[in-house]
């Protein structure tokens, strides 16, 4: 699976977390922007567990390889 | 079949929460001087003329009738809130007061606090409204309000309709918030399937004991809430989330805080010599997205986590905030804030002086040792209200009794506050300093 899939995968469900239209969210642009707290990123790592099969709940949650959607992607990329 | 009995003409069906929030409101009512009030202050760096205040509220509350609403049940059993006509409403409750003296910051806090323990008139009276002017020039700015018709974001976003009212005579806009919500009648399979799941985690949170403060909940202890109020300047709030993104992870701020308020309280009731095994945290949750709050402000969109601390966990902050994550991840993967809030629609049924019994039942009439939230972003956006620049926002709840204490956070223009509020009575002027200290210290 390419970063790419991943980041549309993560778009689609953050639309739906986040009741926002899909395209309305940008890969590049900080989770707290998008208006994302701390249930709401919760809610996206349970969603990355299921989907992705990664638990990343138990991780550093660097901001790093977390702010993005592109840099989450990466991260997923890299780790499965 | 899901089949859907809105609310229409002057019906607004309340959901399980808002039946919690009645509960809450009944209990307070019988144990303490008032029911289930909150109260959102605007700290204003000038002074603002009561008569234009009186006025502007005057126009903007008589578009609200659902403001003098009461309780009843439907001929279905559902509770709703029922709305009177448009020309039938209470009179605008609202007092304007100007302090003189010098000793200006001690005097305008027990006014507040005054203000938010003194019962509504009546049962059509929901909200109420404050004016202080000082003689240093600054003003506060105080909505009052029933628990019952706002929640604490909700209120913020009717403080941001009012001003948006006044700024851009956006009638257009009133027309936009929903006043209406199904009566949830069917899909039972549901609601009894995580009426289940809610039961179970109630139980494994009741095997062990819960230290708690020893609160008076006969009738005769008809006390007021005291409030303290700790404000973080931005520079400082800066560091409160850098240290919350380092220690915690990014965004996990809400763990952070928590696990810091969790280890304040621990020294409170360590040095009482409290000897139960853990803690239990309601920690409330908006369940609204962003785009919701602009319809959805009044009633209740709230719903809880419950977070249970061992008390050989403080030791370690770094596994207290790990274990504080852990919890949330479970219960945001189990779905608990959502059944919460599923399960909730059967117990409208019942009475509220039955469920005040039901709800102490689990935990021998302890329930929780603390309360805790976190309100990440100001739902009030303009920085002045009716043209006076905001110094800062922040809310004063009065807590479910018990446990009749509280640590709520909120945050307005980059500055963070941390609000405590107890019963009178309950813990000493010392140890809330005490308190404050290591909250200071902790963040």
């Amino acid at each position: 699976m390419t970063v790419k899939d991943i980041e549309n995968k993560l778009i689609k469900g953050i639309a739906s977390i986040t009741s926002k239209a899909e395209s309305s969210i940008k890969a590049d642009v900080p989770f707290h922007e998008l208006g994302i707290d701390s249930l709401g990123f919760v809610e996206i790592l349970v969603y990355v567990e299921k989907t992705f099969n990664l638990r990343l709940i138990d991780t550093d949650l660097s901001k790093k390889d977390f702010e993005t959607i592109h840099s989450l992607a990466s991260f997923i990329g890299k780790t499965l | 079949m899901r089949v859907v009995i809105p609310s229409f003409g002057n019906k607004r069906y309340l959901s399980g929460f808002d039946w919690v929030m009645g509960v809450v409101d009944y209990i307070l009512k019988r144990t303490t001087c008032a029911g289930n009030i909150f109260q959102l202050v605007f700290k204003l760096d000038s002074a603002v003329d009561p008569e234009t205040v009186q006025s502007c509220l005057c126009r903007f509350i008589k578009e609200f009738p659902v403001l003098d609403g009461r309780v009843a049940r439907d001929y279905n059993l559902a509770p709703y809130w029922q709305v009177p006509k448009k020309d039938k409403g209470n009179s605008l409750n609202f007092n304007s007061r100007r302090l003189e003296n010098s000793s200006l910051h001690v005097n305008a806090w027990s006014l507040m606090e005054e203000w938010v323990n003194t019962p509504f008139k009546n049962e059509n009276e929901h909200s109420a409204f404050h004016l202080l002017n000082t003689n240093g020039g600054e003003s506060y700015f105080a909505m009052t309000f029933d628990h019952r018709l706002f929640d604490a974001r909700g209120a913020e976003s009717f403080a941001h309709l009012f001003q948006q009212y006044l700024t851009e005579d956006c009638n257009s806009n009133i027309g936009h918030v929903r006043v209406t919500a199904s009566a949830e009648l069917s899909q039972w399979a549901d609601k009894f399937y995580a009426g289940k799941n809610v039961n179970r985690k109630i139980i494994a949170l009741s095997k062990t004991s819960l230290r708690s403060l020893p609160v008076t909940t006969h009738c005769e202890a008809k006390k007021g809430f005291k409030f303290s109020l700790i404000g973080f300047d931005r520079q400082k709030t800066g560091e409160i989330y850098e240290n919350a993104y380092e220690e915690a992870g990014y965004l996990m701020v809400m763990p952070y805080l928590l696990s810091v308020a969790i280890r304040a309280m621990h020294e409170l009731f360590e040095s009482r010599g409290l000897s139960a095994d853990s803690y239990i945290i309601p920690v409330s949750v908006d369940m609204r997205s962003s785009q919701d709050i602009k319809q959805e402000l009044f009633f209740n969109y709230a719903s809880m986590f419950l977070f249970q601390i061992h008390v050989d966990m403080l030791n370690d902050k770094k596994a207290l905030i790990n274990e504080i994550k852990r919890q949330m991840y479970e219960q945001v993967q189990s779905s608990l804030p959502k059944n919460l809030l599923e399960a909730s629609l059967l117990l409208r049924i019942a009475p509220l002086s039955l469920l005040r019994k039901i709800f102490l039942l689990p935990f021998g009439g302890k329930f929780a040792s603390f309360y805790f939230s976190h309100i990440g972003k100001c739902s009030y956006q303009y920085p002045e209200i009716m043209g006076a620049k905001i110094n800062n926002i922040f809310h004063m709840p009065r807590v479910p009794t018990p446990p009749g204490i509280g640590i709520f956070f909120n945050s307005f223009n980059g500055h963070l506050n941390a609000v405590i509020s107890w019963l009178d009575g309950l813990v000493s002027d010392e140890e809330i300093l005490a308190l404050e200290n290591s909250l200071r210290s902790g963040l």
